[in-house]
């Protein structure tokens, strides 16, 4: 529960940050904080709770960017254009889960790995020129409402993976993760659950790569379905936490700050470092930054 | 004596070069099969999927490039150097890392060996960029551009070559694994490995062995993709994924039939670039790819 | 001299075996029987090296066994032919015999060891390019054991070798056992087909629940009541 609490604090702390500090580039930075807490934390769904490794997610978070950003650059409202973002995303989704979640967990990952390839690919070479925002846009450009939406995704993903957790839903997508045999004896069916998780899941990544596409003014569209983003997902679940909901948010404040820290001298060294830290959560540290933290506790009230 | 019609004649330039892209696509699906090869051998044995696989390609290329670059090897020559250095990474990467994946039970195994080959993608990723920059390289020995002509078709040589070493290496490797003690050992140990310690076989060295033999197949793959193609960072996940299809395509098993898939999947490039053009070279694949992963659930697992 | 001491083995929150001695004197043939379930072939596995025991001591010639890694025990002279043959099904009659003198001191031994079991098992000398796969259940059985014999083992494990053979080819095979009792290897043989069994061995354990609840003679266990009550049945004498 202090958990709920410091996270409420933080949500209002950067819903004040615009009207205390009038800089340009935290707000920047906010968006990019709360992108990848909403990246991580809809990947933490199906790779956290169900257990099922994506390595394709960039597929439907580009997905997402895709069809939100062509809408609403060809005037259809916002919202509309971020909800059938979504909606696409999880077709995707579940085009490949749908097959793949009858099989081996192994096939679904590298479908997904396959997925995001053929969809980077295809939209390099059928729009290959920079996306652009139309000039009138351009000049009524404000970073404040893309800051809150950024932040309102953000806390709409935690919301939502707290929700899961505790539900039954939530509760059975574990089942599964441990032991599917186990799970389906007991009956909890699979396959229902493994589809479901990825269907918040992208719907969630979707919607993340929609806040992306507004957000930008320009950028290549295949660049939303770059592996980076996948990478991202992945990196900030894990060695936030992976399974747990403030994890990815710890993730997310630890990666993208530190990332931003290096990358004024060192260019993409953050890789480095947090694919080294990366393999090593995996290894030795399944629990990442929240299971290190409460291990210190431990510690600490023992020896105190 | 009248000329043929110029519809005859047309038909005729598209066969040759029809024909032309058919051979081209032979010549590197045999490193294809080779890549493929590697990493069947390695799943196999030892029920572990290297998704960085494709890096360990990507740094044998390397290896040739700058042996070629600094000191003049030859190349073809330099593999005797890149196979045995790859082959001594393979060993650090198992005793390091996945010395410990194997210890878990199947599914467990697949999941970490994902997770964790995944970090080293990007970690091998990011330090190729940091040390040697984006920018392809290739290898322009002084026969670089020697094909033989035949019937209207050019085949380049160094391609050539590497097409029948590619095959000379496999014929090895298959001659190892059922004639010699050791290679014996591989294949009981990946048939029943409890069987196969009752033996006296030493089942994780035999397992290290089998891992770093797949990755010195990578890393000699490697050599000949940066002699008769080119290379750069970005080579790694696109061969991984080659290998993937390959697998998919051909099953697991037979290296022989991993080379055939390689063979065939070359050729349906080729075939389609000519209908749909290069741009979708790699989706092709990928789509199916996709395609057979979801609709033929026996590919990875083949006849267990 | 095979010293089993107090031992336990255990599958996660269940107990299979609960602190079980017995001992098997060199050149002896004891077996092992006891209802399914019993533990018997967990008590194997533990010894082979394929199960780590959670209490309890293993000797084998006087020094430890337990902890061993299963090849290791291999080396030391202890082989396991494990219940369903285990053979690789994908390898020749011959191939999985020569894997059988994998250690570097049975390979010194190979052609001579090879061409020993052919004399044992002559269908086996016909049928050595054959894939192990399509051998008949007795050829199969003859494969696992000579396989075992391969690396000169001094005390050989056999778990249920009789299971699923026709009664002339268990009468076959437990012909072999006792000419190996006769060249002086140890046999330690968990059996479902008591008769056979303790027909063959000098001494018998009865493994009930995972303990040892009796120890006697061969022939003395077969006139005693209780085992012909509970194992010479109609229903037990399926064998």
């Amino acid at each position: 529960m202090k958990w709920a609490w410091g996270g409420v604090g933080l949500g209002a702390a950067f819903a004040l940050l615009p009207y205390v500090l009038q800089r340009e580039d935290l707000l920047n930075l906010g968006i990019l904080i709360f992108l990848s807490v909403a990246l991580a934390q809809s990947w933490n769904i199906i790779g956290g709770y169900a257990g099922q490794v994506n390595l394709g997610h960039a597929a439907f978070f580009g997905a997402g960017a895709l069809v939100t950003r062509s809408l609403w650059v060809a005037g259809v409202p916002l919202l509309v254009a971020l909800a059938a973002g979504a909606l696409v995303a999880t077709a995707f989704g579940l085009v490949i889960g749908g097959p793949a979640f009858r099989l081996r967990g192994v096939y679904f990952s590298i479908g997904t790995l396959g997925l995001a390839e053929i969809l980077r690919i295809s939209v390099g070479n059928l729009l290959p020129e920079i996306s652009t925002i139309p000039a009138a846009s351009l000049a009524a450009y404000s970073l404040l409402p893309r800051y809150y939406l950024a932040l309102g995704l953000a806390i709409l993903s935690v919301v939502a993976v707290a929700l899961l957790a505790r539900s039954r839903l939530g509760l059975g997508m574990q089942a599964v993760r441990e032991d599917e045999a186990a799970a389906e004896a007991s009956g909890v069916g699979a396959f229902g659950h493994k589809l479901t998780a990825l269907a918040i899941s992208t719907s969630l990544a979707g919607l993340a790569g929609g806040v992306f596409a507004y957000y930008h003014v320009s950028y290549y569209p295949q660049h939303a379905f770059s592996p980076t983003w996948t990478f991202d997902a992945l990196l900030i679940t894990f060695i936030g936490g992976v399974g747990t909901i403030h994890g990815p948010v710890l993730g997310a404040l630890f990666y993208v700050i530190l990332k931003e820290y290096l990358a004024v001298r060192l260019v993409d060294v953050h890789l480095l470092i947090f694919g080294t830290l990366f393999i090593l959560v995996v290894l030795l540290l399944p629990g990442g930054l929240v299971e290190a933290w409460a291990r210190a506790r431990r510690l600490v009230y023992r020896s105190g | 004596m009248s000329a043929p019609p110029i519809s005859a004649r047309w038909r005729e330039g598209v066969d040759v070069i029809l024909a032309q892209q058919l051979v081209l696509g032979l010549l590197v699906g045999g490193l294809y099969g080779l890549a493929a090869a590697g990493l069947s051998l390695t799943f196999g044995v030892l029920r572990v999927l290297n998704i960085a696989h494709g890096e360990l390609l990507m740094l044998g290329g390397y290896g040739s490039f700058w042996l070629f670059t600094l000191w003049g090897v030859d190349p073809f020559l330099s593999l005797l150097g890149v196979g045995p250095a790859l082959f001594v990474l393979g060993l650090v990467l198992f005793i390091v890392l996945f010395r410990f994946v194997v210890r878990a039970h199947e599914e467990i195994r697949i999941k970490n060996s994902l997770l964790i080959g995944f970090g080293l993608t990007l970690v091998f990723h990011t330090l190729a960029i940091r040390l040697w920059t984006a920018d392809e390289r290739s290898v322009t020995t002084a026969y670089a551009g020697a094909a033989a002509k035949i019937a209207g078709l050019t085949i380049p040589l160094s391609r050539l070559g590497g097409l029948i070493l590619a095959f000379a290496i496999l014929t090895a490797l298959h001659l190892f694994l059922t004639r010699a003690r050791w290679g014996r050992a591989i294949r009981a140990t990946a048939e029943d490995w409890e069987a196969a310690a009752l033996m006296g076989i030493p089942v994780e060295r035999t397992y290290m062995l089998a891992f770093a033999l797949g990755t010195s197949l990578a890393g000699i793959a490697g050599g000949l993709v940066s002699v008769a193609y080119s290379i750069s960072p970005a080579i790694g996940l696109e061969w991984t994924l080659k290998a993937l299809i390959v697998i998919v395509l051909a099953g697991l098993g037979s290296l022989f039939g991993s080379f055939a898939g390689g063979l065939l999947l070359g050729v349906a490039e080729a075939a389609s670039v000519v209908v749909v053009g290069g741009a979708y070279r790699e989706a092709v694949g990928l789509l199916l790819f996709l395609v057979i992963l979801l609709t033929r659930p026996s590919g990875l697992f083949g006849g267990r | 001299m095979l010293e089993v001491e107090r031992l336990e083995v255990g599958y996660g929150a269940l107990a299979a075996l609960h602190g079980v001695s017995l001992t098997v004197r060199p050149g002896e043939t004891v077996a092992l029987v006891g209802p399914n379930g019993a533990g018997k072939s967990t008590l194997l596995k533990a010894i082979a090296g394929l199960l780590a025991p959670r209490a309890g001591l293993v000797r084998w010639e006087g020094t430890p066994l337990t902890g061993e890694p299963a090849h290791r025990i291999v080396e030391r002279g202890v082989a396991l032919v494990p219940e369903g043959r285990r053979l690789f099904a994908r390898m020749t009659v011959r191939e999985n015999l020569e894997l059988g003198a994998f250690t570097r001191r049975a390979q010194a031994e190979k052609e001579g060891r090879l061409a020993r079991i052919y004399e044992i098992f002559p269908r086996l000398r016909e049928r050595d390019r054959q894939l192990s796969g399509s051998l008949s259940g007795g050829e199969q059985q003859m494969l696992a054991l000579g396989r075992a014999l391969m690396g000169g083992p001094r005390l050989l494990l056999l778990d249920e070798p009789s299971l699923g053979l026709a009664p002339r080819v268990v009468e076959t095979i437990f012909g072999i056992l006792r000419q190996l009792h006769g060249e002086g290897i140890s046999l330690f043989l968990v059996e479902q087909n008591v008769q056979a069994a303790l027909t063959l061995a000098q001494r018998a354990y009865l493994l009930e629940g995972g303990r040892v609840v009796g120890e006697g003679e061969g022939r003395i266990l077969l006139q005693d009541e209780h085992v012909r009550a509970a194992y010479l049945g109609p229903l037990a004498r399926r064998g």
